[in-house]
């Protein structure tokens, strides 16, 4: 429907990936930060415990140039890669939610005019009002947190969103109660990592910085075990079918469970580590865990985005951005339906039919100018692209080592799929697996996109030519 | 298939959850505000710049400078987030534009963010490490480099966006997809130069003159609130005329394309010739202060709507309107949002009392009315958790 942006030295996606994961990392940071900030400034007014202060001053700047200036920034970041990577889901995003995200936008503004404001206003006004922007400050991030959250979640469980078309039945769906308490408990333990960071700031005498440092550790501990019962009991329960489904597959792939069980466990040493020694601890221990952390939710909302795969919105819409059901109280009909029968190719806005007198021989079709494969181009971007690298424009190489992390040559090649003939027949049955749709578009439009996707897997490994030439 | 068959093909199938003209206003409102800020981060970092490099024996100058280093930062944090109101509703009622337009400048609409946060964390490195003694300047230097390229690929996402005819020849020129999505397809640098260059220092004789009204109230040194205010008032006596000029060559260059060179021509020339009577019958700045700024955000207002009615008359070549946009009333999000514009209002408003009346006076007294409303917008702001809830509640047991 869209023009397609496949993406420059890595693929589309990735982008979004990298973005979305920092974005959670400092974004569930601010959220329990400022509740574990009220908590200790809620303790320094009650006991009059002058000191905490010094640590309260350092981490609302620390918040107010790394949360919300990073956070942010990656929070604009995902619209951004998003609408360049897949509009259309975005786009149904959007049509259903604009009005929560409207709300969202209320609180994220409280949110940054509330750290500016607290950050500003440390010593200028009473104890009482500034312990009451830090309640607001709490208060702000965790709304944006619950409303957000609706909106990811209906991706994967639309629900009676289906039958009613009304936006309530999207946003509090199955997954909305038990993904928003799990984002509660497993944002203490970012937050712990992030006190750690600003107490290890603190002088090593300094009177209250070890004990900062243990009800940092126990507000993570906590969060932790809190954490993995809900995913166990909550949240893994209540994921559908074909989620369960998809989680053992090969559609999430090595080492993503590893690096988010090794995140879990790390963290988990680190806390006790911590609570009991919190005279040890040091910066880069922070930093450390910040790292291991980052990589623990690089795994986990990555399988969370893989868990409704091949759909952007399941049940609705696939990953090449058609709309595959119909849903008769939004006036909603199939696209995949009536261009299956009509063919791809002049059907679309940005799938034009190839004019056959074109004759050009471009970079882009490997120097075929072969009308054939400049249509199965336009059509590998159109079916496959937005979640496979479809050419060579997203594949850098560092110290020699191709990043094609994404590449359909290579996995064409991996499977030994290197002939147009034997293409065809693998794409003619992908939409039995679990992770994969069914191709949408004619028969000749088919054998087109086998055909590009040949002389691509060919022009990528030379060597499989020959191999070709000996199956043929 | 036609351009318009094309764009109405595009709309999302869902249509709006409002009645679409509403979102229209709301766009331009908003847009307001995140052009004011935006521009106000732009212009207080150039000052900074050159009140550090050249004015470097000047104390009012410096004074001034370091005054802006602070404001930078923060401009820039409400320019982001007052940012994104404008965009959920551009991407509601002029998705096809939106989207195209961020696909075929895929690359640069990506970078945009990194752009971004590297201006932005230099201009804290800056005010932070910085801005006391003018060390690190060159961070500064680079903050308004990439803020000022941030602005210019927004410039270029718009200007492709207001050019559907011109689409899908981009997309592929010679037959071929292009994907990577690299080239600047549309600019119009009279255009881009009357939105950020000039409407920056004009933002910034606004915040100048509305700081040295500020200040004054806290008994600041007088000399220097009268050399700000004044300064101000010649800088934007300085712009006005330039306004008017650019506003003209911009009608010029891009109104004959959808045919509104008098539309966009009249209204900014008389915009920037009455600014400019403005600035040269002002007398004493410094009182007139929040004046200066409510008519400059009034001009603002102004130049909204013009860019407004350029994406409408180019829309309507093809027979997209806003007002034909599909919609169905959903009366779940309407609540929400309702209720929480009330609760969000209330909050922001306690928020930004606090911050003028704590920086107002040297002991930064709140009065107890202010006192009084920060604890029913806290209440509130609790309550909507408690209404949240219910609605779930509501929606999982009860809505057929």
């Amino acid at each position: 429907m869209y023009p397609f942006w496949e993406g420059l030295f890595i693929h589309s996606t990735l982008f979004v990936a990298v973005v979305s994961a920092f974005h959670v990392l400092a974004s569930h940071i601010t959220v329990a930060a400022v509740w574990f900030n009220f908590y200790l400034e809620y303790r320094a007014v009650k006991e009059n415990r002058e000191e905490l202060y010094a640590y309260l001053k350092r981490s609302a700047l620390g918040l107010l140039v790394f949360a919300y200036v990073f956070g942010a920034m990656a929070g604009v970041g995902i619209w951004q890669t998003t609408t360049a990577a897949n509009p259309r889901g975005i786009s149904t995003l959007i049509h259903n939610f604009v009005l929560y995200w409207g709300s969202e936008w209320y609180m994220f503004l409280i949110d940054v005019i509330g750290i500016i404001v607290y950050y500003y206003t440390f010593g200028r006004v009473s104890k009482e009002t500034h312990l009451r922007l830090a309640l607001i400050l709490a208060l702000g991030g965790t709304g944006t947190l619950s409303i957000i959250v609706g909106i990811l979640s209906f991706k994967l469980t639309p629900g009676m969103w289906f039958e009613t078309g009304q936006s309530l039945h999207g946003f509090f769906n199955t997954t909305f109660w038990p993904q928003i308490a799990l984002r509660m408990a497993f944002m203490l333990p970012i937050t712990a990592s992030w006190a750690l960071f600003v107490a290890t700031g603190l002088p090593r005498g300094f009177y209250e910085r070890e004990r900062i440092i243990r009800y940092a550790a126990r507000f993570g501990l906590i969060g932790l075990a809190a954490g993995v019962l809900i995913w166990l009991l909550w949240f893994e329960p209540s994921l559908p079918v074909h989620a369960k489904a998809i989680l053992p597959s090969r559609a999430i792939p090595q080492p993503t469970f590893p690096i988010i069980y090794f995140g879990l466990i790390a963290t988990l040493a680190g806390l006790l580590f911590a609570y009991f020694m919190p005279h040890k601890q040091h910066r880069l221990m922070a930093i450390g865990a910040m790292v291991v952390i980052f990589g623990a939710i690089f795994g986990a909302e990555r399988t969370r985005e893989v868990l409704r795969k091949p759909d952007i919105i399941f049940g609705y819409m696939s990953s090449n951005q058609l709309l595959f059901n119909d849903i008769p109280v939004r006036n909603i009909e199939s696209e995949e339906a009536r261009l299956s029968k009509t063919g791809m190719l002049g059907n679309l806005p940005f799938v034009p039919k190839v004019d056959n007198a074109i004759g050009i021989a471009s970079e882009k079709t490997f120097g075929y100018a072969d009308p054939e494969v400049i249509a199965g181009r336009m059509l590998a971007i159109q079916q496959c692209g937005s979640c496979h690298s479809v050419s060579k424009q997203t594949s850098i190489e560092v110290a020699s080592v191709a990043l094609d992390l994404r590449s359909l040559a290579k996995l064409l090649k991996t499977r030994n799929l290197t002939t147009a003939e034997r293409i065809d027949n693998y794409i003619k049955s992908i939409g039995a697996f679990p992770y994969m749709h069914p191709f949408v578009g004619s028969d000749a439009e088919r054998r087109a996109l086998a055909r590009y996707l040949e002389v691509f897997v060919q022009s990528t490994y030379p060597e499989t030519t020959n191999q070709a030439r000996l199956m043929r | 298939m036609t351009v318009g068959e094309m764009l109405k093909m595009m709309r999302d199938p869902l249509g709006a959850p409002f009645y679409p003209p509403a979102l229209q206003v709301l766009l331009v409102v908003t847009w307001v505000l995140h052009i004011f800020f935006v521009t106000a981060a732009l212009g207080t970092s150039l000052f900074s710049i050159v009140g550090f490099v050249w004015r470097r024996r000047d104390e009012l100058a410096l004074k001034l400078a370091r005054i802006a280093a602070r404001l930078t930062p923060n401009m820039l944090g409400l320019g982001i987030v007052t940012g994104i109101a404008p965009l959920l509703f551009v991407q509601t009622i002029y998705d096809p534009l939106w989207y195209a337009a961020n696909t075929l400048t895929g690359f640069w609409s990506v970078s945009f963010i990194f752009v971004v946060m590297g201006g932005y964390s230099l201009a804290y490195v800056f005010y932070l490490k910085g801005s006391k003694d003018g060390r690190l300047l060159f961070t500064a230097v680079l903050s308004f480099i990439l803020l000022f390229v941030a602005g210019w690929v927004m410039h270029v996402l718009h200007s492709v966006s207001i050019r559907p005819e011109h689409w899908l020849k981009w997309y592929t020129p010679d037959g071929i997809v292009d994907t990577r999505g690299v080239t600047f397809h549309a600019y119009n640098i009279p255009r881009l130069v009357f939105l950020l260059p000039l409407q920056s220092g004009l933002s910034l004789s606004a915040i100048m003159m509305f700081v040295s009204w500020y200040l004054s109230k806290r008994g600041e040194d007088v000399p220097f609130l009268l050399w700000t205010g004044e300064l101000g008032r010649k800088l934007g006596l300085l712009i006005s005329p330039l306004y008017a000029l650019f506003g003209l060559i911009w009608a010029l260059t891009e109104g004959p394309e959808f045919g509104v060179t008098l539309t966009i021509a009249l209204p900014l020339v008389l915009l920037g010739l009455l600014l400019t009577v403005y600035f040269a019958r002002l007398r004493q700045p410094t009182t007139k202060g929040p004046l200066s700024l409510a008519i400059w955000l009034g001009s603002l207002l102004v130049v909204a709507i013009v860019r407004e009615v350029i994406r409408v008359a180019s829309l309507a070549r093809y027979g997209y309107s806003v007002a034909d946009y599909p919609y169905q009333f959903d009366w779940g999000s309407i609540l929400v949002f309702s209720v929480t514009t009330v609760v969000g209002v209330m909050v922001v408003l306690y928020l930004s009392l606090v911050l003028y009346q704590a920086n107002a006076s040297k002991e930064g007294t709140i009065s107890p009315r202010v006192e009084k409303l920060g604890r029913i917008a806290t209440g509130m702001l609790g309550a909507w958790f408690g209404f949240f809830f219910l609605v779930g509640l509501y929606s999982v047991l009860f809505l057929r």
